[in-house]
């Protein structure tokens, strides 16, 4: 029972960090209509500079933490004023944006190889929260708490932001019809960029506690994010700020328990499955509603 | 003379992937070529190569003989996944065969009597260079007499706009399961080729990167006719070539910045039919073209 447990906590802190990114990753997917393939990088990059700050300039963590997340959301903004904003209004549609990305994933990720030499690099001990806490018999690390909580307070702001904000309706008037957003008033522009540096700063967030939480960062640990951020965005509906935090908690949970219990070869194939198995049966997601096109 | 040699011997084996690339990248245009954006290739190739390539470890006949089995396979494997995934609206489909792209690599590491699973599989068999291009001289026959034919037409309706073709009398979702069936054909063709290319399948051989650089030849190409799928594929296979010899150091950064200056540049790809009539008649530069 107690293995269960701190198995349970495990892969909740785990599913936290998937659905973090997961929220930054469907936000540009449901707002901008891109898939973008370099999303990954920007956790790299994110976790690199927190590192790079611990390390060179002597922050304290929650100021690396967020330098860490204002350099995602930066590098989002830069990649996308760069690479999608000369597509917009092409009519390249999702295929250019697609390829763009795919370039840019090839460049951020090379780059971000060089930046660490590549090697898996860790933050210094003692840098980090790495105070184990005790609750009867079950001990807790202390950063699985702060990836748990950063998860419920990232999809509170995001979901309250989304639904009952006036900027938040701005969002979704242009991810619905940039054009017809325009014509009832909205500066597609500016929602283009603070989606797009939101977005960057939330996978920000999920790459550096990632970093922290796997003593890993390095290239790879963007792309581990991106393929199952990918899934948890696809079971929640993209469109959904808490259909993708649930799905993500849900397949880290999975994940963990799978590993434990069944086998940790099938580990991955039971995630995949089970997005495949959404796809086909409730492609619009968890929490997503019908959405009518005209033809 | 003799550099030329030297040259030859040095880029042989580039011409190689190039043949087998344009293969992916005519397998994706394929489903491109009906309005569906599909990874689903990678699965095909997968399938095929491993079914291709166990067919001559076990029996032992000649490697091209078995191309028609690779081919088969990957047809089979697209028409059922083409049965599932076409039910499917535009964005959703391409998510789903990216999730089955994801899925492969997890089924080619599982199945380990058919794949080798983590070892790999070897496969000391060559086949060569002349053969590679005569088989991609025959595909481009193919999908050039397809594109004149009914079926090219209907392909063309169905992805410029499916409601006016189904108002015509076609059925979308038949055009584009053929599409499929074409895009598996293909594409299992080029997973033999891919195993009997690298003489060796890893797991991680058919996984995302080859799904990625397929669709980055198409679009790089040109989406709007198969000439595009093979230029592209040409360009992308000889691009990281190019780079290697130029900057060493930076190759990769220098690659994705080449695409990304091409796409800024040329988004409708190197090869544009469009582009081409344009400039041709001036009529159909006051129209707006054919394909606007």
């Amino acid at each position: 029972m107690q293995l269960f447990i701190e198995q349970l906590i495990n892969g909740c802190a785990l599913g936290s960090l998937y659905a973090m990114f997961a929220v930054g990753f469907g936000l540009v997917f449901a707002t901008l209509g891109i898939l973008n393939a370099a999303h990954g990088t920007y956790a790299s990059w994110a976790a690199i500079a927190a590192l790079y700050a611990t390390e060179q300039m002597g922050l304290p963590f929650p100021l690396a933490l967020l330098a860490g997340v204002i350099a995602g959301g930066v590098l989002a903004l830069v990649v996308d004023q760069i690479g999608f904003q000369p597509l917009r209004g092409r009519g390249a549609g999702m295929m250019g944006a697609l390829i763009t990305s795919i370039a840019f994933w090839i460049i951020l990720d090379s780059l971000a190889g060089l930046a660490t030499g590549q090697q898996s690099l860790s933050f210094p001990p003692g840098t980090t929260p790495s105070r184990m806490l005790h609750l009867g018999p079950i001990l807790l690390p202390g950063i699985q708490l702060v990836s748990i909580g950063a998860m419920l307070l990232v999809t509170l702001g995001m979901h309250m932001l989304m639904r009952h904000t006036r900027f938040g309706s701005a969002m979704r008037a242009v991810g619905w019809n940039g054009t017809a957003a325009a014509l009832g008033g909205v500066n597609p522009r500016m929602v283009v960029v603070a989606t797009a540096f939101l977005a960057g700063a939330t996978s920000g967030l999920a790459g550096v506690l990632a970093g922290v939480a796997t003593q890993n960062v390095s290239f790879a640990l963007g792309q581990g994010l991106m393929l199952k951020g990918f899934a948890a965005v696809v079971v929640g509906g993209y469109d959904d700020v808490r259909g993708a935090a649930v799905a993500g908690v849900s397949l880290g949970v999975l994940e963990v328990m799978s590993a434990q219990y069944l086998s940790s070869s099938l580990r991955d194939g039971i995630t995949y499955v089970l997005l495949l198995g959404f796809l086909l049966l409730r492609p619009r997601g968890l929490f997503g509603r019908a959405a009518f096109v005209r033809a | 003379m003799e550099a030329l040699a030297d040259f030859w011997a040095a880029y042989q084996s580039t011409l190689g992937f190039v043949v087998v690339n344009a293969f992916f990248a005519l397998s994706a245009y394929a489903a491109l070529s009906t309005g569906v954006l599909s990874f689903a290739t990678v699965a095909y190739a997968a399938f095929g190569g491993f079914i291709g390539a166990q067919l001559v470890l076990q029996t032992g006949i000649d490697p091209l003989l078995a191309l028609p089995a690779a081919g088969l396979a990957g047809a089979g494997l697209a028409y059922a996944v083409g049965l599932l995934f076409l039910r499917l609206e535009g964005h959703w489909m391409a998510l789903a065969s990216l999730a089955l792209v994801l899925i492969t690599r997890v089924v080619v590491l599982n199945a380990a009597t058919l794949t080798g699973g983590v070892n790999g599989l070897s496969v000391p068999y060559e086949v060569s260079l002349g053969a590679l291009v005569v088989l991609l001289l025959i595909a481009m026959f193919a999908f050039h007499r397809l594109s004149v034919s009914w079926y090219g037409i209907a392909s063309r309706a169905v992805r410029e706009d499916p409601a006016v073709a189904a108002s015509l009398g076609m059925v979308p979702r038949r055009v584009q399961t053929i599409a499929f069936v074409i895009s598996g054909a293909v594409g299992g063709i080029g997973g033999m080729l891919l195993a009997l290319t690298l003489q060796f399948l890893a797991p991680d051989t058919f996984f995302i990167n080859i799904a990625f650089t397929m669709i980055a030849a198409v679009v790089l190409g040109g989406s709007y006719h198969w000439v595009g799928a093979v230029i592209g594929a040409a360009v992308f296979t000889a691009l990281p070539v190019v780079m290697q010899a130029l900057v060493p150091a930076i190759q990769d950064v220098a690659n994705g910045a080449a695409l990304l200056l091409i796409m800024i540049f040329v988004p409708r790809g190197l090869f544009d039919p469009r582009a081409l009539a344009l400039r041709r008649t001036p009529v159909a530069k006051a129209a707006g073209g054919p394909h606007a």
